[in-house]
C-alpha cells in the first residue's frame, strides 16, 4: 500500500547531467529565515548495492537514488533509513552548490526509518542553520515539505494540510507501526528525507507515500524523531521495545464472563504472551491487562492519550531498553500488579525487510541451505503450506527456542550427484545426520564436521525420504559445482557481531 | 503420469453455441448400435460454507452401456451427488428414472437400472454389449456418440499407451487406456462407451481436444468392479497402506545397500491399521518384489498383458479385498517375505472426498464447526493450494501430525455468523477445534455432545491459534439458535 518515497527506479526519472548543473542565481530571494532553512535542507545520492537471495555469492544488484536531508546540528544530517538503505557511497549536495560532499551513516534505525548522517568534511557546511524541531502539529494546520523530489533539479517546497494523526505502519520495514502525520502536500519521490516545516520548526520528516491515492503523503513526526535522536545518545540504536504479548479484545459478554471481568468497559484479554519476551512468565495467555502505567485500558485494548484513543502499546513506544511499566491485570479475577522491565525482541525481527546484510548461505555438495527471513521468504515465495506455517509461527510457538535459525534448503544446482535430488527445493532442513539443526552455523559445521560417517543425510520436514551424499564426493562435487556455476565461495555465515 | 481432462463438459456447452453444425456422421457399414442410451442426470452437491444448504442442480448427460444382464455401465462422475438419474433412448422417446446399484468414485465407475417398479421395457430392446477382454496398444477401437436425431456416431481410434490414471476421486490410480481419436461435439458426451470388435471394452472418462487422446477405464477394471458389485454389495478396490518413494537416486540406492540390478521402492509411510501395517511392513523397508513381479526403481513392473506398468496396479487393478499379496522386502540388507491381506484404505483423518455425503456440521450461537475434507479446502478456488487457510491446508499434508489420540475426524470453526452471541469474533474463521467444555474433540460426534453440557454457565471451545479459547453464554447461544432456524435453517446440526 504504502510506497518508499525513494525507489530504485524513481532514479531514472532523474537526469543525470542536471546533477552537476549548478544554479547561480536566484531571481527572487526568499526573505532571510527561508533562505537559511533551504540552504540546511540537503540533496542525498546513494549508490545501492542490493543483495540478491537467490545467488546469496553473487555481488547482487548496484543501483541509486536520490533523497533529501537536512542538518540538524554541527556536522549532523537526518534523513530516511530508507534514503541510505544498503548504500555503498552517499555524496551529500547542499543547496546551489555542485559539490559532492562524500558523507556516511552514523545510525540507521531501519524500524522507524530514520538515519542519521555525517560528512567526511564539514568545512563546506559550517555556518548553516541547524534546524529545530517542534511538536505535533494541529489538525488543519499548514505545513510546508521540502526536499528534493523529482521533476526538477532545484529544491521543491510543497505545502499542505495536516490531515490526520495515527497509528501506522511503516513500509520500510515492513512490520513496526508507529504515530504517523498524513497530510495533503504532494510528496514525490525524492522528497524522502527532507523536513517539513511549520512555524519555522521542523515538525516531520516526509517518508511515504500512498499508491492509490493522490496527495497524500506521510511524515514521521517528532516524538518519533525525537526518540530516535534520545536513543543513540549513548552511541548505539538499540531499537524499539515491545511488551511481547497479543491481546484479543473482550467485545464478548460470555468472555468477560469467563475472565471475571468488571462490565465497566476495561480490560483486554492477553491472547499470548512471546516466549523471552519481558512479560514471559509474568503474564499468561487468559490474563486481562487492566492499565498500563496508570492508563486504563478498555476492551479493544486501547488507552486514552490527551484526549485521544490510542492502542496500549503507544505507552511503549516512548519507552527504551531498560526502562519499566506498571502493568495491572486480572488472573481468574483476582488483581495482580507487576512492574516489568522492557526489551527489544529480536526474534520477531524475522518478519521485517533487512537491509545492508550480507546474505548467509551454507553451499553443500550442489545444495544451498539458507535461514528463513523475510528477505528469504520473498525471493522465493516459499509455497509449501509447511514452510509457510513454520515461518508464521516462528514467533508464536517460540520455534526460535530449538532453531535460531530456520534452516531452509533454497536450491539443487544441477550435477550428476544431484539430478535424482528432486522434491526438495523450498523445505526446511530438520536433521542433519541424525542431529536437529540449530541453525545456519551448526548446519555447516555438520555438513563440513571432519570425521564424516560414509553417507551424510539430510532430512527436511515433510519429505518422504532423506537426502544421501556420500561423504567421499563432497569436496570434488564442491569443486566441480562451484566452478561450474560461479559460486567462489562455500559459505557465508555472518559476521561475528549480531547485526540488526 | 499424464494430465487428464474432463473436458466433456465443454463438448456440451460448445453444442448449445454450435448447434449441430456438424452434418450427422451415420453409423459406419456394418455397425449395429447397440446397448446404448442416454443418462441424464441432475448434480446437486453442498454448499462448502454453508454446509446445510445445497448449491444450485447443474445438468449432465452422458451415455451408458446396457450389459448383458441388464444393468447399465457408466462413469462415477456421471452418478455421483445425483439427485435424479434417468435413462433416455437414444432418439428421445423413451425415458425413465434410474437408480444406482454401486457407484466406485475412486474407479470412476457406476452400475445403474431402472427405478424398481418403472416400466423399462425399452431397453430391453436395445440390445446389450458384452464384455471384452484385455486390448493392446495399437488395437483398433469404437467411441460411440449419439446425436440429437438419435443416430450413432462411431468414431475409430487406436489404443496409444496404457497408464494409470486419477480420472475422478483425486489421488487414486487405476489402469486406464489412452485412445487417440478426432471426435467431434455431440450432446450427450459426457461419458461414452467404448467397444472392439461389438464388445465393450471400457468407458471414456474425457477426451482431450487438442490432442485428441481420451482416458478411457480399462476393461480389467470394469470386470473387478463388477464381480465385486455382483453379490449385490460394493466393497470397493483394495489398497495395500503404504506411500512409497521412487529409489532412482543412485546416492539414495547406496545408502539403502541397493546393487544395481536391484529395483525397489523405499517405504516411507505405512498407515496405521491397514493391510501393509499387519502384514509388518515398516517405514525405510524397500518393497522389491510384490505378488512374485520385480519392481524397478521407478516403480515399474514387467506385466505379461500390457508391459511395464506401475506397481499399484498389481494391489488395484489386480485384487480383491481380502486376498493374500506376497511382498519381497528388503530390511536391514536382508530380504525377507511378507504377505499382507488387502484391506480398503482405513479412513483417512481428511476425507479426499465427500461425493453422496452431505458434510457434518454443527452451528452453536452463530459458530459453523464442520469436519475438514479436502473437498472444503478446495473450495477456495483454483489455487486453493497456496489461497486455503494455512493450518488447514498443513493438515490436509500431514494429516499423520494431527492424528491425536481418539481423533477420527478434525473438527474446525469454519466461520462465525454475526449473532448477538459472537459478539467481538468476526474475525474468527478456520480454526481447528481441541477442546469443548474440557472434553477432547475428535469428531462431531463429540463436539455435539460436549456443547450439550456448558461447564459453569458457560461454553468454553479451545482451539489452536489465538485467542486459544473462544466463550459462548449458552442462553444467548441457544436464543440465537432459535432465532436463525426461524430464519430458514432446516437444522442446527447435521451429524454422520
Amino acid at each position: 500500500m504504502n510506497r518508499f518515497l525513494l525507489l530504485a527506479s524513481s532514479f531514472a526519472c532523474l537526469s543525470p547531467v542536471a546533477l552537476a548543473q549548478e544554479a547561480k542565481t536566484e531571481k527572487t530571494t526568499p526573505a532571510a529565515s527561508t533562505a537559511d532553512t533551504y540552504r540546511s535542507v540537503v540533496r542525498i545520492e546513494v549508490a545501492t548495492q542490493v543483495a540478491d537471495y537467490r545467488t546469496p555469492w553473487n555481488t547482487g544488484r548496484f543501483g541509486g537514488g536520490t533523497g533529501s536531508g537536512f542538518m540538524i546540528g554541527p556536522n549532523r544530517f537526518l534523513t530516511n533509513a530508507h534514503v541510505v538503505s544498503n548504500a555503498r557511497r552517499i555524496l551529500i549536495t547542499r543547496r546551489g552548490s555542485a559539490k559532492k560532499h562524500p558523507a556516511r551513516v552514523l545510525h540507521i534505525a531501519h524500524d522507524c526509518d530514520l538515519a542519521l548522517l555525517e560528512v567526511e568534511d564539514e568545512s563546506s557546511f559550517e555556518g548553516l542553520t541547524y534546524l529545530e524541531f517542534g511538536g505535533v502539529p494541529a489538525l488543519e494546520s499548514q505545513v510546508r515539505a521540502i526536499g528534493y523530489p523529482v521533476g526538477g533539479d532545484r529544491i521543491s517546497v510543497t505545502r499542505g494540510v495536516v490531515s490526520r494523526i495515527d497509528f501506522r505502519p511503516y513500509s520500510h520495514s515492513r512490520v513496526d507501526s508507529h504515530l504517523v502525520v498524513q497530510i495533503d502536500a504532494a510528496i514525490n519521490p525524492g522528497n524522502s528525507g527532507g523536513p517539513v516545516l511549520q512555524d519555522g520548526k521542523v515538525v516531520g520528516v516526509a517518508f511515504q507515500g500512498l499508491r492509490q491515492a493522490d496527495n497524500t503523503g506521510y511524515m514521521i513526526p517528532t516524538p518519533v524523531i525525537k526518540r530516535f535522536l534520545k536513543d543513540i545518545g549513548d552511541g548505539n540504536y538499540d531499537k524499539y521495545v515491545d511488551l511481547g504479548i497479543s491481546e484479543f479484545p473482550l467485545f464478548n459478554p460470555a468472555m468477560r464472563k469467563a475472565l471475571d471481568v468488571p462490565e465497566n468497559g476495561l480490560g483486554v484479554m492477553v491472547a499470548s504472551v512471546l516466549p523471552t519476551g519481558p512479560c514471559d512468565g509474568v503474564m499468561e495467555p487468559g490474563d486481562v491487562l487492566l492499565s498500563i502505567d496508570g492508563n486504563p485500558i478498555d476492551n479493544a485494548g486501547n488507552i486514552e492519550v490527551e484526549g485521544e484513543k490510542v492502542v496500549l502499546h503507544e505507552v511503549v513506544e516512548r519507552k527504551f531498553a531498560g526502562d519499566e511499566v506498571d502493568l495491572e491485570f486480572l488472573r481468574k479475577g483476582e488483581k495482580k500488579e507487576v512492574t516489568i522491565t522492557l526489551k527489544a525482541f529480536p526474534h520477531s525481527r524475522i518478519y521485517a525487510v533487512r537491509y545492508g546484510e550480507r546474505p548467509r548461505f551454507v553451499f553443500f555438495a550442489g545444495l544451498v541451505f539458507q535461514p528463513l527471513d523475510f528477505n528469504l521468504y520473498s525471493a522465493y515465495g516459499f509455497d509449501s503450506p509447511r514452510v509457510r506455517k513454520i515461518f508464521q509461527n516462528y514467533v508464536r510457538d517460540a520455534l526460535f527456542k530449538n532453531r535460531e535459525d530456520v534452516v531452509v534448503l533454497t536450491r539443487v544446482e544441477s550435477d550428476r550427484l544431484t539430478s535424482f535430488i528432486t522434491g526438495f527445493n523450498g523445505t526446511v532442513v530438520d536433521e542433519i545426520n541424525g542431529i536437529k539443526v540449530k541453525n545456519l552455523r551448526h548446519a555447516h559445521e555438520l555438513l563440513y564436521a571432519g570425521d564424516q560417517p560414509e553417507f551424510i543425510t539430510i532430512k527436511c520436514n515433510g519429505v518422504a525420504r532423506p537426502i544421501v551424499i556420500p561423504s567421499a564426493e563432497v569436496e570434488s562435487a564442491n569443486k566441480r559445482m562451484m566452478q561450474k556455476n560461479g559460486i567462489f565461495r562455500s559459505h557465508y555465515l555472518g559476521s561475528t557481531q549480531p547485526s540488526s | 503420469m499424464s494430465s487428464t481432462h474432463p473436458l466433456f463438459s465443454f463438448l456440451s456447452t460448445a453444442l448449445v453455441l454450435l448447434g449441430l453444425s456438424a452434418p450427422a456422421a451415420p453409423g459406419a457399414p456394418g455397425t449395429e448400435v447397440k446397448g446404448l442410451l442416454r443418462i441424464n442426470t441432475t448434480i446437486q452437491n453442498y454448499s462448502v460454507s454453508q454446509p446445510w444448504e445445497l448449491n444450485r442442480p447443474q445438468r449432465r448427460r452422458g451415455l451408458g452401456a446396457v450389459l448383458e444382464d441388464g444393468n447399465i455401465l457408466t462413469t462415477g462422475e456421471m452418478a455421483a451427488d445425483s439427485s435424479y438419474l434417468e435413462f433416455e433412448s437414444a432418439d428421445g422417446t423413451h425415458t425413465v428414472p434410474a437408480e444406482v446399484i454401486a457407484i466406485d468414485y475412486e474407479a470412476n465407475l457406476a452400475l445403474l437400472q431402472p427405478e424398481k417398479g418403472a416400466n423399462a421395457e425399452w431397453i430391453g430392446k436395445l440390445g446389450t454389449l458384452g464384455l471384452d477382454g484385455p486390448a493392446k496398444i495399437d488395437d483398433k477401437v469404437a467411441i460411440w456418440q449419439l446425436e440429437d436425431n438419435g443416430d450413432a456416431i462411431r468414431t475409430e481410434g487406436s489404443i496409444r499407451s496404457v497408464d494409470l490414471l486419477s480420472t475422478f476421486a483425486s489421488g487414486h490410480y487405476f489402469l486406464s487406456y489412452e485412445v487417440k481419436a478426432s471426435m467431434q461435439s455431440a450432446s450427450s458426451s459426457y461419458t461414452l462407451p467404448v467397444t472392439r470388435n461389438g464388445k465393450l471394452l471400457g468407458i471414456l472418462t474425457s477426451y482431450n481436444s487438442k490432442d485428441q487422446i481420451s482416458d478411457v477405464v480399462a476393461p480389467d477394471i470394469v470386470k473387478l468392479f463388477l464381480e465385486d458389485v455382483r453379490d449385490g454389495k460394493h466393497e470397493g478396490f483394495p489398497s495395500l497402506g503404504v506411500a512409497t518413494v521412487l529409489t532412482e537416486d543412485p546416492q539414495f540406492r547406496k545408502w539403502l545397500g541397493l546393487t544395481d540390478d536391484q529395483g525397489g521402492l523405499y517405504v516411507s509411510r505405512v498407515l496405521p491399521g491397514s493391510g501393509a501395517d499387519e502384514s509388518g511392513l515398516k517405514k525405510d523397508d524397500v518393497i522389491l518384489s510384490v505378488d512374485g513381479k520385480s519392481i524397478d526403481r521407478r516403480g515399474y513392473y514387467e506385466d505379461s498383458t500390457y508391459g511395464r506398468l506401475f506397481w499399484s496396479h498389481l494391489v488395484r487393478g489386480s485384487r480383491r479385498v481380502g486376498e493374500r499379496l506376497p511382498l519381497v522386502i528388503m530390511r536391514d540388507g536382508k530380504e525377507t517375505r511378507l504377505e499382507a491381506v488387502l484391506r480398503r484404505p482405513p479412513e483417512p483423518l481428511i476425507p479426499s472426498h465427500m461425493y453422496d455425503t452431505a458434510p457434518p456440521y454443527l452451528i452453536k450461537g452463530g459458530f459453523v464447526f464442520q469436519e475438514l475434507s479436502r473437498p472444503y479446502l478446495e473450495a477456495f478456488g483454483k489455487e486453493w493450494q497456496s489461497r486455503g487457510p494455512l493450518d488447514l491446508l498443513d493438515a490436509l499434508n500431514n494429516p499423520e501430525d494431527y492424528e491425536e489420540e481418539g481423533r477420527k475426524r478434525l473438527v474446525f470453526l469454519s466461520r462465525v455468523i454475526r449473532t448477538p452471541a459472537t459478539i467481538g469474533y468476526d474475525q474468527v474463521s478456520n480454526l481447528i477445534v481441541t477442546e469443548a467444555n474440557g472434553r477432547k474433540i475428535t469428531d462431531m460426534k463429540s463436539l455435539a455432545s460436549a456443547l450439550a453440557e456448558p461447564k459453569d454457565g458457560l461454553h468454553s471451545i479451545r482451539i489452536d491459534d489465538i485467542p486459544y479459547v473462544l466463550y459462548l453464554d449458552p442462553e444467548a447461544s441457544d436464543k440465537v439458535d432459535k432465532l436463525l432456524l426461524q430464519r430458514g435453517l432446516p437444522t442446527l446440526s447435521r451429524l454422520p
